[in-house]
């Protein structure tokens, strides 16, 4: 049985608790979720921001179905995720263990790996325009030993093809022009990615030294090589922190707006091939005046996005190991 | 809640809620009694510094008479915060926007008219140029006032014309002339490759209509043939004019080498540096405006360059492209009739031409004032006022749609230049491109009306 006056008490605390609470739920209401429905309505109304929203019921999402541009942008979010999550991934684990290393001038290699995370990103863009610069870049200059066996390459591939070449391939013998060719402007972006591996790198180190090192002694008693440990013990033990690492990639990725803004001096990149979804919904919201269809799109995003992550927690129930779970 | 709380809350409340109640409230500094008028303008540093002191100039002299005082608040994407602000019902009383913006928003309601009330102001709009009213005009009614005016030229750089064995005092005079210059002064060199052989590159070009060489018009050549893109109904890149122009641009690119020119072109320096490839000497005519001469005199000051008027199709008929920044009044301002009296001021000659000169612009006068150009600090500027007197004058598509349209001509253009062998193709893709995107907001407007808005 409560003690008399609970209830009030417990009305007290409650009061309280929401008191001191307030920011955050205040904040949650008025700067998220009201914004989100009203996002969510005006995703079925013709909006062009200067004039009171007219409802038009799914147009917006039949009109998305239809657009080609649209259909772009996804495609080129797609395939850059897809490239830049898997690639940033095996980088980040790969000099994670590196660093994991106990070697001389450890502190110095982690700390080089973490700048250019901290690099403004005008400014490493400004860079790497001079290093894919196509005809006096040093990726091109190192690439330059390659041409005869691209060009030898692709030559093969017309005698047996029936006289058709690759144009990519083309290209790579000539030099990739990295900015201004539709082949080869999303590898670019991706390569500039990897440049901020060093934050993912961060944080898988912090998850290598928390697999205990008996798991790697009993390992070593039972004749495992090094690449088995690796696979059998640490691929595991890290699981956990590549699930958190691969979410977090995959919302970063489909955010990504912008290094390819910078990089393409806010152009939409030969034949679009650099113009990214969250490009194509600032463009329609703010350019073009279609808060609606706009809105249309972040609610695509967001279904795209959960949809992902479910997958990518689905595929973490068969493979990702948690300590004493 | 218990007195440790209590003291909690009001440790950190009472703050709070003091900076709320008494906090700093911006930072203008307008005499009691004064309307304030909020005056947003895109422009920093010496081009800001220009406008604030005419803006102090304001309040110190008529403001003070009629008891107005300006804020001028210097705001980078300008035409982002314009939108956004009138949306939430709070936009600045004058906007400094770019011309190509002003059909749009007027086609929202989002511009105040302005003839009536410029008149009646005093403003004398018939001194100005008719392509500066033009510009400001959509569908017939005045919503945006010139304030730096400029028309774009043909810069060619002398030293490559006559090192090519042209004649540095006569620039190409028609399109056709332009193409055979470029070629002439297109060089190339040969390198060395990896395991033997060579291969050859640009390292000069006559002339690129790239957006990364400074082609910032991606959308203009048809104009130089003659044609004029948006006839009110529909965007027209499909006409005589605007074939004959794709097809210029697919044969100069050919005769170039197109995958020498891609090349080139990411070569690029940064524009506004030593680097910007006029400058360097890379390319050596340009179609600039009058900025140009700006960064020639700090970064290349021995740069030896002449300024024609951009060839046209034939020699006859001069078409000029004239653009400028504009003065609007939102609709929903809250002191329209002070900002008008303020942007009286700012249309005064002697005001607003010492804002264009020290801008590097024209006058938008049809008499410039004697003082104008004999301390214009850009030694061609008769160049480009002439092209804004020029009866085949022309300004940006006056269409609401042009952002969308423009995006779908700067892909024309790319396409183009990537592969020249798929211009005709490239051109009737664009044009469906560009009657979807008019028939859809057609349709939209339609609805609208029918809705009652």
């Amino acid at each position: 049985m409560r003690p008399a006056g609970g209830a009030g008490r417990g009305r007290r605390e409650l009061r309280t608790g929401l008191l001191w609470t307030a920011p955050w739920w205040l904040g949650f209401l008025f700067f998220l979720a009201v914004p989100m429905g009203m996002s969510l309505y005006i995703s079925f109304c013709d909006y062009p921001l200067l004039q009171p929203p007219v409802f038009i019921g799914t147009a917006n999402y039949a009109a998305l179905a239809g657009d080609p541009v649209f259909g772009k942008v996804l495609v080129n979010t797609l395939v850059f995720a897809a490239l830049a999550i898997p690639l940033g991934t095996v980088l980040a684990i790969l000099l994670a263990v590196l660093l994991n290393q106990n070697l001389p001038g450890q502190g110095l290699f982690r700390t080089c790996l973490f700048v250019p995370t901290v690099v403004p990103l005008v400014g490493a863009a400004l860079v790497w325009l001079w290093l894919l610069n196509p005809e006096y870049g040093l990726i091109n200059a190192a690439l330059r030993p390659l041409a005869p066996l691209a060009s030898g390459a692709n030559e093969l591939i017309a005698a047996l093809g029936g006289g058709r070449r690759l144009s990519w391939l083309s290209e790579l013998a000539a030099g990739p022009q990295w900015l201004s060719s539709p082949h080869w402007a999303m590898a670019a972006l991706v390569l500039i990615s990897l440049w901020g591996v060093g934050s993912a790198v961060v944080i898988y180190l912090a998850g290598l030294q928390e697999i205990p090192v008996d798991l790697y002694e009993a390992a070593m008693l039972d004749g495992a090589s090094a690449a088995r440990r690796f696979w059998h013990v640490t691929l595991p033990g890290l699981s956990p922190v590549i699930l958190f690492n691969v979410i977090t990639g995959l919302i970063g990725t489909w955010q990504i707006f912008a290094l390819p803004y910078v990089l393409m001096r806010g152009e939409q990149g030969p034949g679009r091939s650099t113009y990214f979804y969250t490009m194509y919904l600032f463009d329609n919201a703010f350019r073009y005046l279609k808060m609606g269809y706009a809105s249309a799109m972040a609610w695509i995003q967001l279904l795209i996005m959960l949809l992902l992550t479910g997958l990518v927690f689905w595929v973490g129930r068969r493979t990702v190991h948690y300590r004493g779970g | 809640m218990n007195v440790r709380g209590l003291i909690v809350t009001l440790v950190l409340g009472l703050p709070a809620g003091g900076l709320l109640l008494f906090g700093p409230r911006g930072q203008y500094d307008a005499p009691p009694g004064r309307v304030v008028v909020r005056y947003w303008e895109k422009w920093t540093g010496a081009e800001g510094a220009t406008m604030a002191r005419l803006v102090e100039r304001f309040n110190r002299t008529v403001g003070a008479e009629r008891n107005i005082w300006v804020q001028y608040i210097a705001v980078s994407n300008i035409e982002q915060r314009t939108l956004i602000a009138t949306a939430g019902g709070d936009p600045p009383d004058i906007a400094g926007l770019y011309d190509y913006i002003v059909p749009q928003y007027a086609d929202q309601g989002a511009l105040r008219p302005l003839e009536e009330e410029a008149r009646a102001a005093g403003i004398a709009l018939d001194a100005l140029r008719p392509i500066w009213l033009e510009i400001g005009r959509y569908r017939g009614t005045l919503y945006a006032l010139p304030s730096t005016p400029y028309t774009i030229a043909l810069y060619y750089n002398r030293t490559l014309l006559r090192a090519a064995g042209l004649d540095p005092d006569r620039p190409p005079a028609t399109l056709a002339e332009l193409s055979e210059y470029a070629r002439r002064l297109t060089r190339t060199e040969t390198y060395g490759l990896p395991g033997g052989g060579t291969g050859t590159r640009i390292v000069q070009a006559g002339f690129t209509p790239s957006t990364a060489m400074l082609g910032w018009w991606p959308w203009v050549w048809p104009c130089f043939f003659d044609g004029r893109l948006w006839d009110g109904q529909r965007f027209t890149l499909d006409t005589p004019a605007g074939r004959a122009a794709v097809r210029w641009l697919a044969d100069l690119r050919r005769a170039q080498g197109p995958e020498r020119m891609l090349s080139f072109e990411g070569t690029a320096g940064a524009i506004e540096s030593a680097q910007n490839p006029f400058l360097a000497g890379q390319v050596a005519m340009v179609f600039q405006g009058p900025w140009l001469t700006n960064w020639i005199a700090r970064y290349a000051p021995e740069l030896d360059y002449g300024v024609a008027p951009f060839p046209s199709v034939t020699a006859e008929r001069r078409h000029a492209f004239a653009s400028t920044d504009v003065l609007v009044i939102p609709s929903s301002a809250r002191h329209p009739r002070e900002a008008m009296t303020f942007l009286a001021f700012v249309l005064r000659q002697d005001v607003l031409e010492e804002l264009c000169r020290e801008h590097n612009k024209l006058s938008p006068f049809r008499e410039p004032l004697p003082d104008f150009y004999a301390r214009h600090p850009n030694p061609h500027i008769r160049v480009f006022e002439e092209l804004a007197a020029s009866p085949y004058v022309f300004g940006y598509p006056s269409m609401p749609t042009w952002l969308r349209v423009m995006d779908e001509s700067k892909q024309l253009l790319n396409l183009v230049l990537r592969d020249p062998d798929q211009a005709d193709a490239a051109l009737e893709a664009a044009q469906r491109k560009a009657d979807a995107i008019v028939r859809e907001y057609e349709a939209m407007a339609a609805r609208r009306r029918g809705a009652g808005r």
